[in-house]
């Protein structure tokens, strides 16, 4: 296993960038399916 | 999709992006640990041809069906395809610069991205020139299906060109018969990821589009009555 | 004109190979018969080819390109000019019958596949004329030294069928949109690149001397896949 210094802060920022889009896209999702009910 | 599964794709992604760093080494002969932004270039491109050959599929059933569906999946591919097309240009040209010194070489790999996304493009270009919805949706999939047949030519040529015409052989060194196993792991995961991410974005912009296609009809009735 | 048209409305004429054949042809006349008239693409194809010719040799004159870096460059150069003269001249070809609205007396007398290939016959007529204009011009003004002749005359012919056949599709596509003009470089491009590059490769072959190797059986196969496709996909194009 490699542990080199830089690589924890760009690990961080990716998973939280990953989240951040995740949870949007399930918000999206949600939203979208209020709507095919409605119509 | 449903929650659970959703979730479960954000599990394999973190994971994935855990591995990239932890659990796969750096490639041998790359400059320090640039080698892993491999694990989400090569996937996005491996992502956009699928979309490209998703949208091929959806255009066939298309012309045999005749129905609608089919051609909003397939256009909404293409439009993805581009997205992740041009991600995984741009990631490759950073890579690139720093492993060869330029963004752009004329590598094989980098000209055949480029050409894709010339079709993409072409492809979106006539839908914006086309009203009617049949005729676009049939001249559209006649176009996608050509596009199925003429790219695999590329695949076969440009290999051999980018030796023979320029005299400065930039070796694509993916190597990957002797890539290790676990980056190999980590990149068929990635693979996994990004194409599962690509076909949930692709399930929600469907159904955006038919949404917003149903309100704009709906609001032509209303004016019409 | 009526001639040719009359011979579309034979309804005897239809579901026999004669049929077929007399349509194919019918619609070749047809197209020849009104070029003449006109002159259009023929006029389009031979001025934008010289023109270009022209430029070119002015600009690489004075220059002065080297033997070597000739043999590499040159073969390209008469690759666009053949591609960029097809895209200003061949469209026409479907363009035409939508805008004078001939193309519903088409729809209505003619077998699709008939009407592809008697336009695709119009369109290697056109390429071929093209390049028997532009291949003696372009050698002798670049002052080209063509080590084996009968691979380029090769090229030019596998090559010129695919521009001719690539483009006849295309153009089907793009008669029924907006913004014909453009739109057609657009969607023949990445279509026809791939020809582009097999038959540039081929012809500097033809030029430094080197076999057709792979990439000849690769040009015959892109033209009998194009082809193929072309048939089967004309019909979706053509008909609502």
């Amino acid at each position: 296993m490699e542990l080199s210094g830089g690589n924890t802060g760009v690990v961080v920022v990716n998973l939280i960038i990953w989240t951040g889009i995740f949870l949007w896209l399930l918000r999206l999702n949600r939203r979208i399916k209020e709507m095919e009910r409605e119509s | 999709m449903k929650t659970i599964s959703a979730w479960l794709l954000w599990l394999w992604v973190s994971l994935v992006i855990l591995g990239a760093f932890y659990y796969a080494p750096p490639a041998e002969g790359f400059q320090g640990g640039s080698s892993r932004i491999l694990f989400f270039h090569v996937p996005m491109a491996w992502a956009s041809f699928a979309g490209f050959i998703a949208a091929s599929v959806w255009s066939i059933r298309y012309l045999m069906t005749r129905d609608l569906r089919h051609d909003r999946a397939a256009e909404v591919a293409i439009q993805l395809g581009l997205v992740f097309g041009v991600l995984a240009t741009v990631t490759g040209a950073i890579w690139a610069r720093i492993e060869w010194g330029a963004y752009w070489n004329w590598d094989p790999r980098q000209t055949s991205i480029l050409i894709s996304l010339l079709f993409y493009g072409a492809y979106l270009a006539l839908r914006g020139a086309v009203e009617d919805p049949e005729k676009r949706a049939r001249l559209s999939a006649a176009y996608a299906i050509l596009g199925l047949v003429v790219t695999p030519f590329l695949y076969w040529i440009m290999p051999r060109l980018t030796f023979s015409l320029h005299p400065e052989p930039v070796v694509n060194a993916e190597g990957k018969p002797k890539m290790q196993s676990e980056i190999l792991q980590v990149l068929m995961a990635s693979g996994i990821g990004f194409t599962a991410l690509f076909f949930w974005l692709h399930n929600l912009q469907t159904r955006v589009q038919a949404l917003a296609e149903r309100k704009s009809a709906a609001r032509e009735q209303g004016y019409g009555a | 004109m009526l001639q040719a048209t009359s011979v579309l409305a034979k309804p005897s004429a239809w579901g026999s190979a004669e049929g077929w054949a007399a349509e194919v042809i019918a619609v070749f006349v047809k197209d020849w018969r009104c070029e003449f008239r006109t002159r259009y693409a023929l006029n389009t194809l031979a001025l934008f080819a010289l023109t270009t010719m022209v430029v070119m040799s002015i600009s690489l004159g004075p220059i002065g390109i080297d033997r070597t870096r000739g043999t590499k460059v040159l073969p390209v150069l008469l690759w666009v000019i053949l591609l960029f003269s097809v895209s200003a001249g061949l469209p026409r070809a479907f363009i035409q019958e939508e805008e004078s609205q001939t193309a519903t007396a088409l729809r209505l007398s003619a077998t699709p596949s008939a009407l592809f290939c008697g336009k695709l016959l119009y369109c290697l007529t056109l390429v071929g004329a093209l390049e028997l204009l532009v291949t003696p011009v372009f050698v002798t003004l670049m002052n080209l030294e063509v080590i084996s002749p009968a691979l380029l005359v090769g090229t030019l012919a596998a090559g010129g069928y695919g521009l001719a056949v690539g483009s006849t599709l295309v153009a089907a596509i793009i008669a029924q949109a907006r913004t014909k003009g453009t739109l057609f470089s657009v969607l023949a491009f990445p279509v026809l690149l791939p020809l582009l590059l097999l038959a540039v490769e081929l012809t500097f072959n033809a030029v430094a001397g080197g076999g057709g190797g792979v990439a000849l059986p690769q040009l015959l196969l892109y033209d009998a896949s194009v082809t193929v496709v072309g048939l089967m996909l004309f019909p979706v194009v053509w008909n609502p």
